[in-house]
């Protein structure tokens, strides 16, 4: 059952992404799934495990890898970015160039931008020293030495400190929003510290946990009640470097008095960002992007930003990974049924 | 996210001004009289003629900060003393925090509520005098950081070895918009003390205010005051500090003329002395410490210019 | 001791206390207690925080903090207002929870201090003033020593303008305000006694 002529590029080959392009190649439609990094996968890969049921994101992102080889109509480019678009007689004329200096002239009738969100810059909060110490890391950094530490390497800590809200809920010096995964994934983060170094002090402060999903509230209670992270209400104040160690200043707000802790590790969950491509893709795409830059959906639509132009996942607003999954699900059913309606 | 918290020079002062109108300040010429000289000094070497006017009133900051004056005397008296300034057709640089914030908090309020300006108007209209916001105004340090480059090439006597740790009180960075640095981790005056050849001390206590700000060194000072200056000394002897440089005669009285009683109280052998930025910028452009008037410092700075090979009028 | 109750607040609280209009986005208070980890004071006595001080504000509670040792304590250094996350300028707060207090006649005496530096300004168009000739002289000759005028330079012109700004202005009638026989008294009304740091000093 071929669709004769129909291409979709998909742009972002993180699990959004790849989601989008497998549903609408094994639809029948042709697809072009462009990925800016030498492999797929995404922010996913950076991630040494998931909530909520604490499993290895690598073999998603294997297993879905693998299901887009499989699929005939689907080709990768991987190394490789949109970097001029044309409206076309139906749809789009887009060139790509691969990080070699090739580039490919393609044209297409429907875009998914997949383009992911990134982590904002926290150096803004001196206070913290982010970029000064370091030792004081933001969480996506922190994956890395939770894998480092799995593999036997790095030194054991005494005491790490979670941040949590550097960013978020901001009006000040961050974004006045909330970045939705970052008490769950400080949970995972501060229990999987736990589970390597039971005797470290693991302390994640916070303004509140949202825990709005299924199983997510009794994994966040796990961490606390079972792995014994020390939780604390109360945005943190500064840090400060004292005896070779990062020493915290807060007010614990439940009892009401300022506390200082020493620790040798500070993560920061930073608040979530689109990533600065999704900014110029949008312009070359007519998608309307908010005032932070994320893609804004066009009323009644699930997934469409302009004429032709869909999107998924990050690059809309900050999301876990299996909505990020879905999301690319409904961007394809969304191409699907333009394309067949044509 | 809002108008620009960090600036850069350039930004805060486009074009280095050929005269000032110098806002002096009370605590600064009464405690510290070296320190309106370093200012004074610093500002000729830079080329920058710093006019004074003897009708130029106390900004009345500090009293209005401790509940004894209402805010509508500050504001009268804020934009007469503005007045002055805006007559010659100046910008107005001081050299105290407090005065600074006074002059930029009062002066804010007139430009944005016409109704509290016209009232401050009508108040000193009577004298011919009318302040419309056409001076702004800046503290001195900010004139330092502008010149930063100006300042290392006249160093004469590079502050070789001298471990120098900053105190920037309270109420320049607590503008946050539109200033030269970040509360959170500010560095400009330690980038100052390497344009002059010292060494910085980023000790542990560096950001805790003086705790003289609104006089609680005098409703407070067995009580609060005195056990937080401990701390902010002691964490500044423990890292080694041999001088400490402040940006306001208020912190300066706090932080040097407290050591003896701390020293008394908690029986600690402190001996920091503690000046004025513009005095350290002074000593290395070559003016002679003669001229600087540490007489007026009860933490004496002997030691110190031994050190350097400035003592005693060289 | 009664359990608090919703005739017990003032609904209206926030923008009365906020006279001068320099704190109105109280509301946006996360109560995050970012500012209290900041604070210099609170290290030092933990009964003084100024995100419950805000809270009784904003939840119409007006008797605790007006009647308390804690709200003259803060050093207004604003390193509550750089932390704040939402930019609530605590400084202007406590000044004007200050003048509200005095207007009720609580913690008089620690604004009767400042009384005579106040008197002496009058004189001088200048604040902090040497008390004695003593002090006076060695100012003097400090000032000489090193080149500059005797005495700061203030011209008799303006010290008679200070003092009838002074008095049209409304500051020497709130002056007459503040004496000692007025005085009501104030003490610890938030948590001290009932939680402390194991060492007093907080070091």
């Amino acid at each position: 059952m071929t669709k004769a002529g129909k291409t979709a590029l998909i742009i972002g080959g993180g699990v959004a992404g790849m989601e989008a392009a497998l549903r609408i190649g094994q639809a029948g439609f042709d697809c072009v799934l462009a990925e800016k990094e030498e492999v797929l996968g995404g922010t996913v890969l950076q991630l040494s495990s998931s909530f909520p049921r604490w499993e290895n994101p690598l073999e998603l992102v294997e297993e879905r890898i693998s299901q887009l080889k499989l699929c005939g109509r689907i080709k990768i480019m991987t190394a490789t970015s949109a970097i001029e678009s044309r409206v076309s007689k139906h749809g789009y004329s887009v060139t790509l160039q691969s990080r070699n200096g090739e580039t490919t002239n393609l044209d297409i009738d429907a875009v998914v931008l997949a383009t992911g969100f990134g982590m904002m810059d926290v150096s803004v909060y001196g206070e913290y020293g982010y970029g000064i110490y370091p030792e004081v890391v933001n969480s996506l950094e922190f994956e890395a030495r939770i894998k480092a530490w799995s593999a036997g390497l790095g030194k054991v800590p005494e005491g790490v400190a979670f941040f949590k809200c550097v960013g978020s809920r901001d009006r000040s010096k961050g974004y006045p929003y909330c970045s939705k995964i970052c008490c769950m994934y400080t949970a995972k983060q501060a229990g999987l510290v736990k589970d390597m170094f039971p005797y470290t002090k693991v302390y994640v402060f916070y303004m509140d946990y949202r825990a709005a999903g299924k199983c997510y509230e009794e994994f966040v209670r796990e961490v606390i009640e079972k792995k014994h992270v020390t939780y604390v209400r109360g945005r943190p104040a500064k840090i400060l470097p004292e005896g070779g160690k990062l020493l915290v200043r807060a007010e614990d707000t439940l009892i009401g008095i300022p506390i200082e802790v020493s620790v040798d590790i500070v993560v920061l969950a930073s608040a979530a960002v689109p990533r600065r491509e999704t900014g110029p893709l949008a312009e070359m795409f007519g998608a309307k992007a908010d005032k932070y830059g994320f893609l804004e959906r066009q009323r009644f639509s699930l997934a469409k930003a302009s004429d032709r132009v869909f999107f998924a996942g990050g690059c809309g607003f900050p999301l876990e990974t299996l909505a990020a999954q879905q999301e690319g699900a409904s961007a394809a059913a969304e191409v699907i049924e333009l394309f067949a309606h044509e | 996210m809002q108008t620009k918290r960090v600036i850069n020079p350039g930004e805060r002062i486009p074009r280095v001004p050929e005269a000032v109108f110098l806002f002096r300040s009370c605590t600064g010429s009464l405690e510290y009289p070296g320190t309106e000289s370093a200012v004074k000094e610093t500002l000729k070497f830079l080329g920058v003629e710093a006019v004074t006017d003897p009708d130029q009133t106390c900004c009345s900051g500090f009293l209005q900060a401790c509940s004894a004056y209402k805010p509508e005397f500050c504001l009268a008296v804020t934009a007469r003393n503005l007045a002055i300034a805006e007559k010659k057709g100046l910008d107005t640089y001081t050299f105290c925090n407090g005065c600074y914030t006074g002059l930029s908090e009062f002066s804010h309020t007139l430009l944005s509520h016409q109704d509290q300006r016209a009232a401050a108007n009508e108040l000193i209209g009577r004298w011919g005098y009318r302040y419309e916001g056409r001076t702004a105004v800046y503290h001195v340090q900010e004139m330092w950081y502008r010149l930063k480059e100006r300042i290392a090439e006249g160093v004469v006597r590079p502050l070789k070895g001298l471990r120098v740790a900053a105190h920037y009180g309270c109420h320049y960075l607590s503008a946050q918009y539109g200033i030269l640095d970040d509360a959170g981790y500010p560095t400009f005056h330690e980038e100052l003390f390497e344009a002059l050849g010292a060494t910085p001390v980023f000790y542990k206590e560096r950001q805790l205010c003086c705790g003289y700000s609104v006089g609680r060194g005098f409703t407070h000072k067995e009580a609060i005051v005195q056990p937080h200056l401990h701390k902010k000394i002691k964490s500044a002897a423990v890292a080694g500090v041999q001088l400490m440089t402040t940006v306001c005669p208020g912190c300066n009285v706090a932080l040097d003329r407290e050591q003896p009683n701390l020293n008394r109280l908690y029986g600690e052998e402190f001996h920091i002395p503690v000046i004025d930025l513009a005095q350290l910028i002074a000593l290395a452009l070559g003016v002679p410490a003669s001229k600087l008037g540490f007489a007026a410092n009860t933490t004496s700075l002997d030691h110190v210019l031994k050190k350097l090979n400035c003592d005693k009028g060289s | 001791m009664h359990r608090e109750r919703d005739k017990d607040r003032d609904d209206n609280l926030r923008r009365k206390v906020d006279v001068y209009h320099l704190a109105e986005n109280l509301e946006d208070c996360l109560q995050c207690g970012k500012c209290v980890g900041a604070c210099p004071v609170a290290s030092l006595s933990p009964s003084y925080n100024s995100r419950q001080i805000v809270s009784d504000v904003l939840n119409g509670q007006q008797e605790r903090w007006l009647k308390s040792e804690e709200i003259w304590r803060c050093f207004l250094c604003s390193g509550c207002y750089a932390a704040c996350p939402v930019d609530i300028n605590f400084p202007n707060l406590m000044m004007q929870l200050r003048y509200m207090a005095v207007e009720h006649k609580y913690g008089l005496k620690y604004v009767i201090p400042f009384k005579r530096f106040a008197l002496a300004a009058l004189q001088d168009g200048l604040t902090f003033v040497p008390a004695g000739p003593k002090g006076r002289d060695r100012i003097r000759k400090i000032r000489t020593d090193i080149g500059l005028s005797p005495w700061p330079e203030v011209s008799e012109k303006a010290r008679e303008e200070y003092r009838a700004l002074f008095d049209l202005s409304g500051a020497g009638a709130f002056m007459e305000t503040i004496n000692e026989e007025d005085d009501k008294p104030v003490e610890l009304q938030y948590t001290e006694g009932r939680v402390t740091f194991a060492d007093k000093t907080g070091h």
